[in-house]
């Protein structure tokens, strides 16, 4: 017992250690969007002139809202089919659909990034050019139907584990009503899995505005991402525009993310959220 | 009364729940199931001329002899080399982090810090390598800092180095160790630690024969979480590494972007995918043997306590 406070205190000093270490790559991010100079890493004086170069670069914007365009399809997919899937397999866990659907998004989960865009870009080409679906030609398509996969995965898993959590005698109750089924899914179900959903639509995506790999491989020019455009500028050189772009959308990404962890609190879901999110239930 | 029950019994089957599982399905066998059946099928082909990327007209293993030639055997080495020590370094830095996070810090603060966790987790994390290369470039302000203080002497030279990649992978799949190991440590009754406290167990042995071993879900899910994706990432390490990160992904990559060699590209990334999985298993089963060897060394214990008492 007489070596509690010590070990104790070690770990405190540990814990906040690996927090600073985690936090110091955006704070020098954060820092450096204030920098007045031409290249990023190295500082001149402090002024916002980064910020108007980066709002008025016509590249930087583009592939900026390529990326938020791509992140919102691929979140609206990823809800859509992981809300139904991750549904049937809580009330309906046995079935063969299931374990086999199971067992894919796990394979999913854990393909690196790099197999998945090895992969898409010869389909996407085959699928655009060879059979003639001009669809798969275009980039956002792409970029949402590639980021979708693991998005649903994770969305799945979410709103299976929440949905685990709750017997199923509202929904019989509202059956026994006469309730009509879509209706009660509506008004019944849904709201239940609402906490996860919402969850499952955020991780989607930023997963999806976080995604270098996979992008790199099956956009066509002119659709660009942004961090394949910041990927391209590392070779190129960096700027400040860079970490001023990086500084606002980190700004906006925050602001949702509290939003979301606000609703889940009132929800008292958060330690399912981050076992679901993380793979462990 | 039974027939009332029945009609709404079958209301409620009106939709099979297997079915909505099927768009899923469907999903992942057009954009998943058929495109990696693909990069099997290419991997068995060739690369016919110069202007066509692949062609299956014969089937052989020859791309297989090529893949494993010396370049991608050394950049190979080279990319398992710095998987298995950063997922292990993940894992040394991780743990005793979790086990703080899950047992020490005060409940109505484990979400402030837990969301501390999460907000690098979901900042871009090219943006956050990028930042490292500034902290760690020699005309850069912690190199300046150090030097004018007298701690070192020469500006940094880590940038471009294999330590640097380290740094880099580390930094980068840090979070996704300690979230499993965190939900891991959560879930188990603190009650276990204050029996074995009780008998008599100090705080060493409970924590390896006790919270180890109920942890070890946790474990296994952080390994795989930081090891595979790892495994495939090239970006951490050009980033940081220059033209020393050579990552077998890069490889890949580059045999479909610039070379335009899919057969040969494809060969490549069914072999990291053997690989990969041939690492796991061996994670998995000097897991099992562990286990077994703490499991079996303390049932003789008891055996011999049992044995002492009834003498």
């Amino acid at each position: 017992m007489r070596s509690r406070p010590i070990v104790d205190r070690l770990l405190g000093v540990w814990g906040l250690l690996v927090i600073a270490f985690l936090f110091t790559p955006i704070a020098v991010i954060v820092v450096y969007s204030f920098n007045s100079g031409r290249l990023l890493a190295s500082w001149e004086g402090f002024g916002l002139d980064a910020y108007s170069a980066a709002l008025s670069n016509d590249d930087i914007l583009s592939a900026v809202s390529v990326s938020v365009r791509a992140a919102a399809g691929a979140a609206v997919i990823a809800v859509v089919l992981g809300t139904l899937c991750g549904y049937a397999l809580a009330r309906h866990p046995g079935g063969r659909i299931g374990r086999l659907v199971t067992t894919l998004l796990a394979l999913v989960l854990v393909t690196p990034e790099i197999v998945s865009g090895v992969a898409l870009l010869p389909w996407f080409v085959s699928l655009g050019v060879d059979q003639n679906l001009t669809l798969f030609n275009s980039g956002w398509v792409r970029l949402v139907v590639a980021h979708s996969l693991f998005a649903t995965a994770v969305v799945t898993f979410l709103v299976r584990a929440r949905m685990q959590g709750m017997d199923s005698s509202l929904e019989e109750a509202a059956a026994d009503l006469y309730t009509p089924p879509l209706r009660r899914f509506r008004s019944v179900t849904l709201p239940l899995l609402l906490p996860s959903v919402l969850a499952g639509a955020l991780m989607a995506f930023t997963l999806s505005l976080d995604n270098t790999i996979i992008s790199a491989f099956v956009q066509v020019s002119g659709s660009t991402s942004w961090p394949v455009y910041v990927f391209s500028a590392v070779r190129a050189g960096l700027r400040p525009e860079l970490a001023a772009m990086s500084a606002v959308m980190l700004l906006l990404t925050l602001a949702a993310l509290a939003a979301v962890a606000l609703v889940l609190r009132r929800a008292g879901g958060s330690k399912e959220t981050v076992g679901a999110l993380s793979g462990v239930r | 009364m039974t027939s009332d029950r029945r009609v709404p019994r079958a209301a409620r089957r009106a939709v099979p729940p297997g079915l909505l599982a099927t768009p899923a399905l469907a999903w992942l066998a057009l954009f998943f199931v058929a495109p990696v059946g693909l990069v099997f099928w290419y991997s068995l082909g060739r690369k016919p001329g110069l202007y066509q990327t692949h062609a299956n007209d014969v089937l052989t293993l020859d791309r297989y002899r090529e893949a494993l030639g010396d370049t991608f055997l050394t950049s190979f080495s080279g990319t398992l080399r710095i998987g298995v020590t950063g997922t292990a370094l993940c894992l040394a830095i991780g743990l005793p982090f979790a086990y703080w996070l899950a047992v020490k810090v005060r409940p109505h603060r484990r979400f402030v810090v837990l969301a501390l966790v999460l907000v690098p987790f979901w900042t871009n994390f090219l943006i956050r390598t990028i930042g490292w290369q500034v902290v760690l470039s020699p005309e850069g302000f912690a190199s300046r800092a150090m030097q004018s203080l007298g701690l070192i002497d020469a500006p940094f030279s880590m940038l471009f180095t294999r330590g640097a990649v380290l740094l880099g992978v580390v930094y980068n799949y840090l979070p996704m160790m300690i979230l499993p190991l965190y939900v891991a440590l959560d879930r188990i009754d603190g009650s276990l630690r204050e029996a074995s406290n009780d008998l008599g167990a100090n705080r060493w042995r409970t924590a390896l024969q006790v919270t180890l071993p109920l942890a070890r879900p946790g474990i296994a899910a952080g390994l795989l979480l930081v090891f595979i994706p790892l495994m495939g990432d090239y970006v951490t390490a050009a980033v940081l590494g220059g033209a020393r990160g050579n990552m077998v992904g890069q490889l890949v990559a580059s045999q479909f972007q610039q070379a335009q060699n899919w057969a040969l590209g494809s060969a490549m990334a069914v072999v990291l995918i053997v690989v990969i999985a041939l690492t796991i298993l061996a994670t998995a089963a000097a897991g099992a043997v562990c286990t077994w060897l703490l499991t079996h060394r303390r049932r003789r214990e008891l055996a011999g306590i049992a044995e002492g008492s009834a003498a």
